[in-house]
């Protein structure tokens, strides 16, 4: 009883800091902008502009809601919730640090610790693309259904290097599809990134583009598409998905941290849980984990201000022509020399 | 008695789902629904505790060919309802085949009895490693050549969609 | 074993070719390669074995029609050379997919696991839906394709669920532990349904009626090569395949199913026939020929006395040699007079007697007249029904082998008797080569029986 008790408020914790990061992630990316362009940035609504995310949840939800007459009205706002559902999906099978412990018991910081926790995040990274369909198709405008075709069809094939990287992850780490097994085997400093940059570089690269990030944010390239797939969506529903984007990069972080950087782990972590009390240990460990996301997110926003957009075609050559020929060398490399050097 | 509850509300899921996909007259909601069709059989999966299956279920049906089905419909732009549901003689005759076909199947799940039925001594088949071990050990010839059905299947799609060079 | 793994090597080699920008090295190589294969493969001859933990199993029978259908492939890859000629970035796509589809073919002979079988049948399938859509600006291939697709899809959903249901009532794919559980005391329903779907799926394949009607469309709207290959490669491994099935269980589950093949032969021999007087077309009137030819060969499973029987084989050979000789001449005839309707055969036996005498003699072979393979076919299938007591099948395949003769008369009348036209039927090498070698082998095993009927 008590451990379903704690996966409840685990769930709901995780739940309020993917939507508390994902709104100060908007403000973090105005500050990051401004600072690479050389400007303030928000500083309006309280101390250095901190409020700012608040004022615009509530300008969120104080505008009017449209929904265009020749759309779909179920799909309309089924397309939303389905994008921010899925968002929300994947931070269930992420280890957030060392297990906490009361009266003696302990408690995996991890909501569901299945052995398929990777194929899973695939799973309902694939699912996402629905939302961005359903809602870019319900709108019954042509730039809404263009930027919704152009995101699933990125999404998609960007999948597949995607998954591909991840096999030589699976090569390396005892094949276990468990994520906390694969954080486990990253003690200390054995991180991943070390024995797969290129795996590492595709899987970032691919994370952008799942993410409808810049320099591959073409299914809401506003130049050309107004706003992409939600064009017609308006007040919170407008909000849902901008929202569930910026979780969407969060989860990203969290996952190349996770896969690549030893999530929570970091050297003298071990030195560490034989010398202090269980919780404080967790907590530190929390604290690495989340060091680590906040620099991708960091990043995220840095090549975002950084880098041109790609053309589209130039786009899917890149993941059809380049990353993925290359995932599936870096495999095949991966398992030879593990082959062959009885590793 | 909580999976037998889940069971037949995923049965019931999927049934109802099914039927939609069929008798729906907007192909959206056919495609829509049979996605839902296909979670609920992943469901079903997973209550066999073949998470691996279930999720690759969801990855290659859910997530990649009804996106692509999904595609089709959009770009075909068949938003209309299509399909005047009138009755005439293919459907009646359609209608009677089927339910012929449906009546032999109920007959014969009816009068095969479970009581003989044993579970396979292999309770372990939900894992990625023992399905692993299965295809690269029993089931080796058929999962090697199955890349021959691949292989045949792209270049066939690159014959039939091939930009014709002139 | 070998058989198969250096086929699919010799697919994928004939992509390497195009892509080294070998394009016409493509043609000599898979004629070369597919009569190295037909070598390898006789080597197994006398070898019986069982590979990769009971997958594949190679006896005689696999043997022999393995050797056939390398043999229909190797004719047809030297048809379509001559067919392609002027399609050249094509010519490595076809090969290929022609290769992989004898490829499907070798597994379904050789199969001794359900799901090997599955893949086999999908692999051929899949090419061939995809061949017989290949000529993509013309909108009857484009039918054709559709139509085969979709009708073959469904098929496959019924093998797929019969072959589940069997699974589900015996938990194993492999055939000799399915046959075993046939045999015992107690057969669930389930598993009885299952083998009934994967039959169904069984008819369709090899296009016998009432499951027939994808045939005529899908022969009349694919190129004409891809008709020869259906009409002879698919329907010969079919029933092999199908021969296979059932001496692993129809011949041993307590509720036989021959009143079910009975019928459908019956039917398939009934409409087959009869509707092949109506048509105009040569290449719908050889689908509906083919329908009847498999309510033949049904005759010859229904009534097949030991396994293997070499009528069957005898038949196939036959057939597919009399099909193929007339599809080479045909080609040659539509190729030149751009129509594939019966009349453009008009007055051919003036304007060129060689040829038309030996489309006379496929003609004839195909109808069962002596001495062609024809006649001998149909004559032992006949005999093995009779020792088995089918005697009124017997004799709707007489009366239907009447009927069958009067339109394969057609295209003799109109080549003898029809005022000819002003096209010049030119023919080509490689089609005479092939011509001759069918009229010349159809003529051997017509007179010489016991070439391949004494094989076993």
């Amino acid at each position: 009883m008590e451990i379903i008790l704690f996966k409840a408020i685990l769930v709901l914790v995780l739940f309020l800091i993917s939507l508390g990061i994902a709104a100060y992630s908007t403000y973090a990316e105005r500050k990051v902008a401004a600072f690479l362009q050389d400007r303030i940035g928000p500083d309006r609504a309280g101390p250095f502009g901190l409020l700012q995310p608040i004022a615009d949840g509530v300008k969120m939800f104080l505008k009017e809601e449209i929904i265009p007459n020749h759309s779909n009205r179920w799909l309309f706002i089924l397309g939303p919730c389905i994008f921010m559902l899925t968002a929300l999906m994947t931070s269930a099978v992420i280890p957030w640090g060392m297990p906490l412990e009361f009266n003696g018991t302990k408690y995996a910081l991890q909501v569901a610790d299945i052995n398929i926790g990777i194929l899973y995040i695939m799973g309902v990274l694939s699912v996402g693309v629905y939302g961005i369909m359903i809602g870019g198709w319900a709108s019954n405008n042509k730039y809404a259904l263009l930027g919704a075709i152009r995101g699933s069809s990125q999404m998609i094939s960007y999948e597949l290097a995607m998954g591909m990287s991840i096999i030589s992850i699976l090569l390396i780490s005892d094949g276990s599809l468990s994520l906390s097994h694969i954080v486990e085997s990253q003690k200390g400093m054995n991180w991943n990134v070390f024995y797969q940059p290129l795996g590492f570089l595709i899987f970032l690269i691919c994370a952008f583009a799942e993410a409808n990030r810049t320099p591959f944010d073409l299914p809401e390239s506003e130049s050309e598409l107004i706003g992409g797939y939600h064009t017609e969506y308006s007040s919170m529903k407008l909000g849902l998905f901008l929202f569930a984007e910026y979780i969407n990069m969060f989860i990203s972080s969290t996952v190349i941290s996770c896969l690549y950087f030893g999530g929570y782990q970091f050297p003298g972590l071990e030195y560490l849980s034989a010398h202090l009390p269980a919780n404080l240990v967790s907590v530190i460990s929390i604290g690495a984990l989340f060091t680590k996301v906040f620099f991708f997110i960091f990043f995220f926003m840095w090549v975002r201000w950084t880098i041109p957009r790609f053309r589209y075609d130039q786009l899917m050559r890149l993941g059809w022509q380049v990353l993925l020929p290359l995932s599936i060398a870096n495999m095949l490399i991966t398992g030879g020399v593990i082959t062959f050097f009885n590793l | 008695m909580e999976s037998t509850i889940v069971f037949y509300l995923l049965s019931a899921l999927s049934v109802i789902s099914a039927l939609f996909v069929v008798f729906s007259r907007s192909p959206i909601y056919s495609v829509l629904s049979l996605i839902v069709c296909f979670f609920t059989i992943a469901g079903h999966y997973i209550m066999l505790n073949a998470q691996f299956l279930a999720i690759i279920h969801i990855i290659v049906y859910a997530g990649a060919i009804m996106v692509l089905m999904l595609f089709t419909v959009m770009l075909l732009n068949l938003n209309k309802e299509l399909g005047t549901h009138k009755f005439n003689l293919t459907k009646l005759m359609a209608v009677i085949t089927g339910g012929l076909m449906f009546l032999v199947i109920i007959a014969s799940v009816k009068s095969s009895s479970l009581a003989n039925y044993q579970a396979p001594a292999y309770l372990n088949i939900g894992n990625a490693e023992d399905i692993g071990m299965k295809l690269f050990t029993d089931y080796l010839l058929p999962f090697e050549i199955s890349s021959v059905l691949f292989v045949s299947a792209m270049i066939s799609a690159v014959l039939l969609a091939k930009k014709e060079v002139k | 074993m070998n058989t198969l793994i250096y086929t699919s090597v010799l697919g994928f080699g004939l992509m390497v070719l195009e892509v080294l920008k070998l394009r016409k090295w493509i043609s000599p190589a898979i004629i070369l390669g597919l009569s190295l294969i037909f070598g390898i493969n006789i080597h197994d001859w006398n070898q019986p074995g069982s590979y990769m933990g009971n997958m594949l199993e190679i006896s005689n029978f696999t043997v022999a029609f393995n050797a056939l259908a390398i043999f229909i492939t190797l004719l047809i890859a030297m048809l379509a050379s001559e067919y392609y000629s002027d399609e050249e970035h094509h010519i490595s796509d076809y090969m290929a997919i022609m290769t992989f589809v004898l490829c499907g073919a070798q597994m379904m002979l050789g199969y001794a696991n359900l799901v090997l079988f599955f893949i086999g049948i999908e692999t051929l399938s899949i090419s061939l839906y995809a061949l017989s859509g290949s000529k993509r600006f013309d909108a009857k291939s484009n039918e054709a394709g559709f139509k085969y697709f979709l009708m073959g899809s469904f098929a496959s959903g019924f093998l797929l669920f019969g072959i589940a249901l069997m699974y589900g009532a015996t938990q194993s794919f492999d055939l000799n532990k399915l046959a075993e559980y046939a045999m015992g005391t107690s057969v669930s329903p389930l598993f009885l349904t299952g083998l009934l779907l994967v039959l169904f799926a069984l008819f369709f394949k090899v296009s016998a009626a009432p499951f027939h009607f994808w045939a005529p469309d899908v022969y009349e709207g694919a190129p004409s090569i891809i008709t020869a290959f259906m009409s002879t490669l698919v329907k010969v491994v079919g029933f092999a395949a199908f021969y296979k099935f059932l001496h692993v269980f129809g011949y041993l589950i307590p509720v036989k199913f021959d009143w079910l093949i009975t019928l459908v032969a019956i039917l398939s021999l009934v409409t087959g026939n009869l509707s092949a007087l109506a048509q105009e077309n040569f290449k719908r009137l050889m689908a509906y020929s083919g329908i009847s030819h498999a309510g033949y060969l049904l005759i010859g499973l229904v009534g097949a006395a030991a396994f293997p029987s070499s009528a069957i084989l005898y038949y196939g050979l036959g057939y597919s040699l009399s099909t193929i000789g007339a599809f080479a001449i045909a080609m040659a005839v539509f190729k030149s007079t751009g129509s594939e309707s019966i009349s453009a055969f008009n007055g051919l036996g003036k304007k060129n007697p060689v040829l038309a005498a030996c489309l006379t003699a496929t003609m004839l072979g195909l109808a069962g007249i002596p001495p062609f393979a024809g006649f001998f076919g149909k004559f032992y299938i006949f005999s093995e029904a009779i020792q088995n007591g089918h005697f009124y099948l017997v004799l709707v395949g007489i009366l239907s082998s009447m009927i069958g003769i009067y339109y394969y008369m057609k295209v003799v009348i109109a080549m003898y008797a029809k005022p000819a036209n002003e096209t010049k039927i030119e023919i080509s090498l490689t089609n005479q080569l092939v011509m001759w070698l069918c009229l010349v082998l159809v003529l051997l095993i017509g007179i010489m029986p016991s070439l391949v009927t004494g094989l076993f």
